[in-house]
């Protein structure tokens, strides 16, 4: 009775799991990427996103990582990879030979996209211990042998190099090495001191003994305290990083000028007015980057937010900030839109302003609405905002409303962050009105928020955050 | 028996009928001689000075003075003081009086009173004077009611030319004094004349009593007007040495409203000739020895205050986010600590009390609603207030750290309060030191329990078979 339940059971669930697999398959074949995300087919072909997802390709951290950007998140450990990857091949188990692949993808990954260096950190700091520890274990050893009164058993290898080989007793049999793994290790010690070379040919011991390297004893007292050091830097880095870097809040932005730290708090101004001087079901609009913020913060309903799932309604507001005031006007009043938040940093130079992304709004809304097109707004395959730039560019929303009466605030117009003047300085808003600027005074040098109103009568309101 | 009864009867009809004349010749006995009315509009609580010369032109001494209200005044009457003034120019002393308010239902037109109660009583033919002052919130209306950035203020205010009171009042002058010099247009009745910043109206002779003819004056103010639609105040003692206050507020321009667009550029730029009626700035005075204090709404912290500290009071400057025009609003909430022997003290007959001052620390602010909650530490019994003005008392529980029972909350409502009623008041309770102990016993009870526990079940031999 028991081996008929154990059967019965067991052939239930076998038929359960086919059954599940096989819808699986089903749904898998029958999408058209075979199941995978934009994100991920992007990471296949890193040229996929900017060819058919534009707003994949928009967030700064899908782009492929610079070099130095390496050596800012892992540091130390991008010496100390290479030289763990080679440790793993001596002995080559099951393990190390898991770590090695380990290592290799995630360095692929991490090339095509850098957020995934956060892959990459886990398997480098494996791969670092693994050569850390090797190389501890070499050095301690050698001062251990060398130091007076211990019995030491002397047998000099056939090597390139200086090191005296030392066999060791009682230690366990490792597989083959008799003597390339100790190649690599006086390698690094070589230039540390000049020795004769003293060749003998190798022994092969009796199968328990092992040969194992020695270095010289000032040598290896020396890399000692120079690896130490290493790991020193290393945690202050990391510390700094992680401070620095890491836990910036983007909400606040400070600077150290000579008079201690000024505090920039004008996305909270801006926030903080909009909860408190605006009625409860206001809408607004902004580009997505600000959407958590105002929903957490200023506690109104947004149009797009941070989770980008909705790659038309993001591309609807990216057409709205490309369009000409009136198309704009009626995409907004569509969505029922109350205020629009536009972001400015041209007169103190804040980089990360809208005008910076606009590019990515245009060719988001061209993704999908076919008429923007992204030539109409580039001279000479640029984006401009001088007299250069296109009338398509000049009359766009983005525009009008972050360049605004910009000529009241210094004379010329000139902004800080494209480093030009403006090319169109005097022009009204016909369906926006200007609400409020929000900016915190910093000797005349400010960031401004600036709220626009949409009225009844058919404007929209417009908030603007000038930093 | 019937011939005491009817000594009663007559004893009662005679009493009735003194306190009946009384109460009708009192409100005759008086002649004002001279009256003069200074009401002072700079700021928007407004200020009214009443210097009475009083004299008792009936048979009986006279102990009380009727102050009469329209009843729309009164609504928004924050407090009325009296003193009575002795001597001549330099030497002149002052003597606070008792003002209550009455009711008197044959007062026309629903008038309101107040009485003011004489040290010494005003004998037949004697001459007194005596200096009210009363302030007055939310009287002034800003017409237009909407104004844009650039535009200056203009407030209404109604008042009667001449002033309401039940005596006779043989000469009476008013004088108005503006913040500006700009004044749109006032009423005249005659004789009326303007000079700079201020306004006459008088004198005016022989005027019945009740008499009242409205005036209003249409002048420019662009003080604050800073109002404090709810504040809570939570005092919180602890007998370990500190004092920890709690302030939540939600501030309000109640000025004329703003419409149009509001732009920083043009605000920084002029200031002088933009956004003239908003303010950006509050001062909180605190007592001194002031610690620990901090300045947050619901985002977080509010990083533009300045707290200036010297040896008798501590001056906290805070900026709200963004300056306050009409119509805006802010929420904040402001915390520090205090020592507590500053403010905790010990009564004669062994009560402890705190001596704290109610009101809100803001300078020159109107608060709607004020709450003053003081938490009594564990174990305190028979909590009272004392209050020098009214004041709506009742009592709660609070549960906090370590609490067993809960704390008593004592807790004050008043409202419509004003930096005059920044006075201190004292909260009296008993509290027997022992319960002090409470709290590290409750601790050091726990956390020898708990390694007793450990030990007792390292050591105890729990196998069923050895």
């Amino acid at each position: 009775m028991f081996k008929v339940a154990v059967t019965l059971v067991v052939s239930a669930g076998l038929a359960v799991c086919c059954a599940m697999m096989a819808v699986l398959i089903a749904l898998v074949a029958s999408s058209p990427t075979k199941g995978w995300s934009g994100r991920s087919l992007s990471l296949l072909d890193p040229t996929y996103a900017s060819k058919y997802i534009p707003i994949i390709a928009s967030v700064s951290e899908h782009q492929p990582p610079t070099w130095p950007s390496y050596f800012m998140d892992i540091n130390v450990l991008a010496f100390l990879v290479p030289a763990g990857i080679i440790a793993c091949f001596s002995p080559l188990s099951d393990a190390s030979s898991f770590v090695v692949l380990y290592i290799v993808t995630s360095v692929y990954f991490s090339g095509v996209m850098v957020r995934l260096m956060l892959v990459l950190a886990p398997a480098a700091c494996i791969l670092s211990g693994i050569a850390l520890s090797q190389a501890f274990d070499v050095l301690a050893r050698s001062i251990k042998f060398q130091l007076p009164g211990f019995p030491t058993n002397s047998e000099v290898d056939a090597g390139d190099s200086n090191p005296i080989t030392v066999e060791a007793k009682n230690n366990a049999p490792k597989t083959d090495k008799t003597g390339e793994p100790s190649k690599d290790r006086p390698s690094r010690k070589n230039k540390k001191k000049g020795k004769e070379q003293a060749e003998r040919p190798s022994v092969k011991g009796k199968p328990e003994k092992k040969r194992l390297l020695v270095l010289p004893m000032g040598a290896s007292i020396l890399a000692l305290l120079l690896l130490v050091l290493l790991s020193a830097f290393y945690v202050v880095h990391s510390v700094w990083a992680a401070a620095e870097a890491y836990s910036a809040p983007s909400i606040v932005l400070t600077s150290y000028s000579h008079d201690g730290l000024h505090v920039f708090d004008d996305f909270r101004e801006a926030y903080a007015w909009l909860s408190h001087n605006t009625d409860v079901d206001h809408k607004v609009a902004s580009w997505w980057d600000y959407g958590y913020q105002t929903t957490a913060m200023a506690n109104r309903t947004v149009i797009v937010d941070n989770n980008t799932w909705n790659n038309t309604h993001i591309a609807t507001v990216g057409t709205a900030m490309s369009s000409p005031e009136k198309a704009a006007w009626e995409i907004f009043n569509s969505l029922d839109v109350k205020y629009v938040l536009v972001v400015f940093g041209g007169l103190v130079g804040y980089p990360s302003d809208d005008i910076n992304k606009f590019l990515w709004m245009v060719r988001i809304g061209g993704g999908v609405f076919p008429h923007i097109k992204e030539p109409d707004y580039l001279r000479d395959g640029q984006y401009r905002i001088d007299s250069e730039a296109t009338p398509t560019m000049l009359n766009c929303l983005m525009y009008k409303l972050s360049y605004y009466r910009f000529v009241e605030t210094g004379g010329k117009g000139f902004d800080r962050v494209r480093q030009t003047e403006i090319g169109k300085k005097y022009f009204k808003l016909t369906h926006f009105e200007e609400v409020s600027i929000h900016n915190s005074p910093l000797d005349g040098s400010d960031i401004q928020a600036e709220t626009s109103k949409k009225q009844d009568s058919g404007k929209v309101e417009e908030i603007k955050i000038k930093i | 028996m019937e011939a005491v009864v009817g000594a009663r009867s007559i004893l009662a009809f005679a009493l009735f009928s003194l306190l009946f004349l009384l109460s009708r010749s009192s409100a005759h006995q008086l002649n004002i001689v001279n009256a003069e009315r200074r009401i002072d509009l700079t700021s928007h609580i407004v200020k009214v000075f009443l210097t009475l010369k009083v004299e008792n032109v009936g048979t009986e001494p006279a102990s009380e003075i009727l102050l009469a209200f329209p009843p729309t005044q009164v609504n928004h009457l924050a407090s009325v003081e009296a003193l009575a003034t002795t001597g001549k120019r330099k030497k002149k002393t002052y003597v606070p009086l008792i003002v209550t308010p009455t009711e008197l239902p044959d007062g026309p037109n629903g008038t309101k009173y107040f009485t003011i109660s004489l040290a010494n009583p005003l004998n037949s033919g004697e001459t007194t004077t005596v200096e009210v002052l009363y302030l007055l919130t939310h009287s002034l209306e800003p017409f237009p009611a909407e104004i844009s950035q650039s535009e200056s203020q203009l407030v209404f205010y109604k008042d009667g030319a001449m002033i309401l009171s039940p005596y006779h009042i043989k000469q009476q002058t008013t004088f108005i004094k503006t913040p500006s010099t700009r004044v749109e247009s006032f009423t005249m009745v005659e004789p009326t004349n303007r000079a700079g910043t201020e306004l006459k109206y008088g004198p005016y002779e022989d005027h019945a009593s009740y008499s009242f003819s409205p005036i209003i004056v249409h002048f420019e103010n662009n003080n604050p007007f800073a109002v404090v639609e709810e504040l809570v105040r939570e005092v919180e003692i602890s007998h370990w040495g500190s004092i920890q206050v709690r302030e939540q507020y939600r501030l309000v321009h109640t000025g004329a409203r703003h419409k149009g667009v509001f732009s920083r550029v043009e605000y920084q730029a002029r200031p002088s000739h933009s956004g003239v009626s908003s303010f950006k700035h509050l001062l909180a005075r605190l007592p001194p020895r002031v610690h620990s204090v901090y300045y947050r709404d619901e985002i977080g912290n509010i990083s533009s205050s300045h707290l200036r500290t010297d040896s008798r009071k501590s001056e906290l400057e805070i900026e709200p986010r963004y300056p306050l025009f009409g119509g805006w609003s802010a929420t904040f909430v402001i915390g520090y600590g205090l020592p507590l022997q500053d403010f905790l003290f010990e009564s004669p007959d062994g009560r402890r009390y705190l001596n704290f001052s109610f009101g809100c620390p803001l300078a020159d602010t109107v608060v709607d609603k004020l709450t003053i909650k003081v938490v009594l530490p564990e174990g305190s019994k028979d909590p009272s207030a004392v209050v020098p003005f009214s004041v709506e008392q009742h009592l709660e529980t609070k549960y906090s750290y370590l609490d067993v029972v809960g704390r008593t909350v004592v807790v004050l409502e008043k409202k419509n309060a004003i930096p005059v009623h920044n006075v201190p008041f004292q909260v009296y309770y008993t509290f027997k030191p022992i319960f002090m102990l409470a709290e590290p016993l409750m601790l050091a009870s726990v956390i020898f329990l708990f390694f007793m526990a450990c030990v007792a079940y390292l050591h105890i031999d729990l196998s069923i078979r050895k």
